[in-house]
């Protein structure tokens, strides 16, 4: 990440110049750095190591905060909404990350062939058009789109003779129904990191393999998918970063209802710090979500290891 | 961690022409199959438009309108009476041009100290501020709205937009584009007797202009659509952003009824498709290329 760092320029005059050369330098270096560092202490690293601090602690923003250890931590593994909230934040975050790398892996295959023009630009713009909306917009939009009585899922699902649940009442559908939703807005930016990937694959290596008689579905296996791991990985590690703080659509549909069964990670930590105004409880799942991501993103980069394909 | 892919992005949307020959017909049922999906991914828009624009009472009998048949504004213009929708805009347009313009020339400054100047503890500034990657902003919101309680900056346009001036896959993506610009031309200029600000404004910044479009274009977009933020700083209504506005025409007093809050989102989106339609392949560049959120 931070190789091919550059020499130093001006390096190599004469001994005294150099010297004051190299703290003007130093002088100018710090002072194009200082709004970006400021700005950094006070919203990043502060914050950071706010959090920390208020963790331990027991405040309602009102009265003195209270030095309380571990007792947040201890309360959180306790508590019988954590395991609902990871486990339903994880399920989430699988689903998308397969259904989003899978969905646009095979719709860039689909539509990377000599086709219809109309056709090719139409959809590729359709699916890559709700990405640039807002989560108000696409959860609000949803919402009505899913309306058991005169939504567009239940009028055509019952046409083909499927009844549809009723997908923000009924526990067991309304996960599936978020993911849904989230996999027809985010899918046009998976899309274009496929579309892009398959650019890079080289088509003499494609040529090649075909003259000596692969057939599609071992180019396919053999050339693109190597070819394009490092792309699919990236894929993965984005969308499941991106899965595990799955926030609005919940807030602005379910609330993390119906009988916690949307509850996930972050809505647990919204409501536990913005609407019961446990600071200190808030802080200690925030620590939690940092830990885990910072897990399971390290984890992916020691699998990563074994199958990326590295240029 | 960053994915510089060097892409046509004008092919990415519009595929190149090719030679017309004879097509199989399992081909062409291909094709059929394709703009199935495409009419799929697009049918919530079009029935949305369509919806919005038929008359109150007939918007959502079934079967669902694909037309908006009988037509009527009336429930655009009940959006207009029960929400201040141009006051809303306002500031979403204020506090997005405020974090881009802010947040780039903070990030300009910062990559041109990480490229051309060499000082003791560069790299591991800059380690630091890539550790920022890591940190998920629900870990941050809390302190930041602490501090912004403590300095009376909550329910204020300024609580969008000044934590928003720190972008450090910006300064990242800036300095490894100022890296890709040969060093030869700023020695020759500093021999002119130029000095860094005309260095990096007058040569640097004018020479980066695919990245700074790109930064721009997904800043733009990410403060734009910033539901987060304005939920947990914003109360009064003359100071939301349109997409907590949304949100609170459909939730908020007894809520307005459906097809004016359909109405509402189909101004919301209209305009992104109309700039969409214009400017595609500067989106999806700016995807494909930066392709990073936050």
């Amino acid at each position: 990440m931070t190789t091919g760092l550059a020499a130093p320029a001006g390096v190599g005059a004469a001994a005294p110049p150099r010297r004051r050369a190299k703290r003007r330098q130093t002088l100018a270096g710090w002072a194009f750095l200082s709004p970006a560092l400021v700005l950094f202490l006070l919203f990043v690293a502060g914050p950071f190591a706010f959090a920390i601090f208020l963790s331990v602690h027991s405040w309602d923003l009102l009265t003195p905060r209270e030095y309380v250890g571990l007792a947040n931590f201890r309360q959180l593994f306790s508590d019988p909404l954590l395991p609902k909230a990871l486990l339903n934040t994880f399920l989430f975050a699988l689903a998308s990350v397969v259904t989003h790398v899978f969905g646009a892996l095979l719709l860039a295959l689909a539509v990377n062939r000599p086709m219809n023009r109309f056709v090719s630009y139409f959809t590729r713009s359709a699916v890559f058009f709700p990405y640039l909306l807002s989560w108000a917009a696409v959860a609000l939009l949803w919402k009505y789109v899913l309306d058991p009585t005169f939504g567009l899922v239940a009028y055509y699902l019952d046409k083909i003779g499927i009844d549809a649940p009723n997908w923000f009442v009924d526990p067991s559908w309304s996960l599936a129904a978020i993911i849904g939703i989230d996999f027809w807005y985010t899918i046009g930016f998976t899309f274009v990191i496929m579309l892009a990937g398959l650019q890079t694959v080289p088509s003499e290596l494609v040529e090649a393999a075909r003259t000596d008689g692969a057939n599609r579905w071992q180019v396919f296996w053999h050339v693109t998918v190597p070819m394009m791991s490092p792309v699919l990985f990236f894929a993965v590690i984005i969308t499941f970063i991106g899965a595990f703080q799955i926030f609005d659509p919940i807030q602005i549909i379910t609330g993390g209802g119906p009988d916690d069964a949307t509850m996930t990670i972050v809505m647990f930590l919204y409501q536990t710090g913005f609407q019961a105004f446990q600071i200190g409880y808030a802080s200690a799942i925030a620590i939690l979500v940092f830990v885990v991501i910072m897990a399971v993103t390290g984890l992916q980069f020691l699998v990563a290891r074994k199958w990326v394909y590295e240029r | 961690m960053s994915l510089r892919v060097d892409v046509d992005a004008n092919e990415l949307l519009r595929p190149r022409e090719r030679k017309r020959r004879r097509r199989r017909p399992g081909a062409i049922a291909f094709d059929v199959l394709i703009l199935v999906i495409g009419l799929l991914m697009a049918a919530p828009l079009i029935w949305l438009f369509a919806a919005s624009a038929t008359e109150p009472g007939e918007a959502f009998t079934l079967p669902p309108k694909w037309l908006p048949t009988p037509f009527s504004t009336e429930n655009y213009s009940r959006v207009l009476e029960l929400m201040p929708f141009g006051r809303m805009a306002l500031n979403s347009l204020i506090v997005a041009v405020i974090s881009v313009g802010g947040s780039l020339l903070v990030a300009v400054l910062a990559a041109y100290a990480f490229s051309r100047l060499a000082f003791t503890g560069r790299n591991q500034v800059l380690v630091v501020l890539l550790s920022a990657l890591m940190v998920p902003a629900q870990l941050t919101i809390i302190p930041v709205f602490v501090l912004m309680r403590n300095l009376n900056l909550v329910d204020t346009l300024t609580s969008l937009w000044l934590p928003a001036l720190i972008n450090v896959f910006a300064i990242f993506f800036l300095r490894q584009y100022f890296n890709s610009i040969p060093r030869e031309l700023d020695e020759a200029a500093r021999i002119d007797g130029a000095g860094h600000l005309w260095i990096l404004f007058r040569m640097l910044v004018p020479l980066s202009g695919p990245a700074l479009s790109a930064l721009a274009i997904l800043g733009f977009q990410a403060s734009w659509n910033n539901y987060f933020g304005p939920l947990i700083f914003i109360s009064s209504p003359e100071k939301m952003t349109l997409p907590l506005g949304l949100v609170t025409l459909q939730s908020g007093q007894g809520g307005a009824p459906a097809a004016v809050v359909f109405a509402a989102i189909a101004m919301v989106v209209a305009p992104v498709l109309v700039l969409f339609l214009a400017f595609q392949r500067n989106f999806v560049a700016s995807v494909a290329t930066a392709g990073l959120r936050g």
